[in-house]
């Protein structure tokens, strides 16, 4: 039996993904400790999973757009992120002694703690951000990124320059993701994409199942967690949007109380949503485009209409738009009439919803996180075997 | 021409790229800035710069200005700034 170290960020759709595989390895007999803050982890990944703590530290804000936020990402995040959980990551490998370490693509303490300990390590892509290298087109940011890695390698106590990008482990790259979404692109040849990883997730028990009309067609609509003034003004749009479709659609709207005034009588809104249950009865979502609301609708088969803020969600609605499977909106200045024109062609039309299934039936095919939980054991068996059977 | 026309004109070519009205491009000024203010995307980008390519000239070229870029002068690249590409191209 195999010892999994899981490094990722206190970020719900970096975790999300990741849980689904450690369940299934516990399910399958191995040992799994998860190295990160057990406040926030914890509600993710249920009473069961060994969590070695590492307590939260508060970041820097980030910025909500555009290469600013692409900037923050790193200065703001990722590199003091590697910094404070470095030594609860490392002491971590040392009491748990794992024979690999599963590392989220920008949680890169857990890449730098891999290569302290000389352990191999498989990197998560829980974001399409890093996978399609959406700077490819400006080596100036490229190279601005690759002075972030290399001087985190050297705070890490690691001598020379890193050997290899440190998002891309060179034993195993797992995606969230399928080529019927993504298109054909040119992966690393260690990369295997085995799309979403669903698990299901603690019951909702307050939800009002009943306020659902049958004889209404449903929409969801979710953008993640934003700054709310953000939120607040495209809540606003959404519901202009919405107002005059009461007869046939009901839309639930994610949002924290009181942040959507006097919603009409058609419209549910809610802090949280069981959102995995409530999508086989969905006729379509309204998202920002993280990869986790864009895989879990098309794997059962939704279309969607994407309003893409920042990081990889314009890169995931532009695939959207690509394989038909939906429209997208600007995010910043869309109005309600061509957001109810939007959404109403994503409704009528039903090559958006056989758009959706094929990507679907792809992502089912691709094995999810069996599918991953294979590639890992995999992975252990060919390094055991490499070292002629010599682990103890 | 004067700058202030020629920023009015190039951002009438992005206005049309990304499907703004009259009021989105009133609020066009020359210090405006493409990353933070008008939320630009690299599609959108890509899209703008060729419409510029066909109104300006061969010599015009903003993908290849924008890469050039290192990340704070993409944060800080005004809609000013890009009428001066233009115009630099442009010979004019």
């Amino acid at each position: 039996m195999g010892r999994y170290l899981f490094v990722s960020l206190p970020l719900t759709g970096h975790v999300n993904p990741l849980a689904a595989v450690s369940r299934e390895l516990v399910a399958r007999g191995h040992d799994v400790l998860w190295a990160g803050s057990e406040s926030y982890l914890r509600p993710l990944l249920g009473p069961e999973t060994a969590i070695a703590p590492i307590p939260l530290r508060a970041h820097r804000g980030q910025a909500d757009r555009g290469m600013a936020a692409a900037k923050s990402r790193w200065d703001g995040y990722i590199v003091p992120h590697a910094k404070s959980t470095l030594p609860g990551i490392e002491r971590a490998v040392a009491a748990f002694r794992p024979d690999v370490l599963l590392v989220d693509q920008h949680a890169v303490a857990g890449a730098l703690a891999a290569h302290r300990a000389g352990l191999p390590w498989a990197s998560m892509a829980t974001t399409t951000m890093e996978l399609t290298r959406p700077y490819r087109a400006l080596p100036r940011v490229e190279a601005w990124i690759q002075q972030r890695m290399a001087a985190m390698w050297t705070a890490g106590g690691l001598a020379g320059e890193p050997p290899h990008d440190l998002r891309f482990s060179p034993h195993l790259l797992v995606g969230f993701t399928g080529e019927a979404l993504t298109g054909p692109l040119e992966w690393p040849e260690n990369a295997v994409l085995v799309g979403p990883a669903l698990a299901p997730r603690a019951p909702d028990t307050d939800f009002p199942w009943h306020w659902l009309d049958p004889a209404r067609r449903h929409v969801l609509v979710t953008v993640g967690t934003l700054s709310l003034d953000l939120a607040r003004e495209f809540h606003a749009r959404v519901v202009e949007a919405l107002r005059p479709l009461g007869d046939s659609v009901q839309a639930i709207v994610v949002a924290p109380d009181g942040t959507v005034p006097d919603p009409p009588t058609h419209i549910l809104v809610r802090p949280r949503v069981p959102v995995l249950e409530l999508m086989p009865r969905l006729d379509a979502v309204v998202s920002h485009g993280g990869l986790n609301t864009v895989c879990e609708a098309l794997a059962h088969g939704v279309p969607l209409v994407v309003a893409p803020i920042k990081g990889d969600q314009p890169i995931n609605a532009a695939q959207v738009v690509a394989v038909g499977a939906g429209r997208r909106v600007r995010f910043a200045s869309v109005r309600p009439e061509p957001l109810r024109a939007d959404l109403l062609a994503v409704l009528d039309d039903p090559s958006y919803r056989a758009a959706a299934r094929r990507v679907g039936e792809s992502f089912a095919a691709a094995g999810g996180a069996p599918a991953a939980a294979d590639h890992l054991e995999t992975l252990l068996t060919g390094l055991t075997e490499r070292m002629g059977g010599a682990q103890t | 021409m004067s700058t202030e026309g020629l920023v009015r004109r190039v951002a009438e070519l992005l206005r049309e790229v990304v499907g703004e009205d009259r009021a989105w491009l009133d609020a066009v000024r020359p210090d405006t800035l493409v990353d933070g203010e008008l939320l630009l995307e690299s599609h959108e980008l890509a899209a703008w710069s060729l419409a510029l390519r066909r109104h300006y000239g061969e010599r015009v070229d903003l993908v290849e200005y924008v890469a050039g870029l290192d990340i704070d002068r993409i944060i800080a690249l005004t809609v000013g700034e890009v009428a001066t590409h233009v115009a630099a191209g442009a010979g004019t």
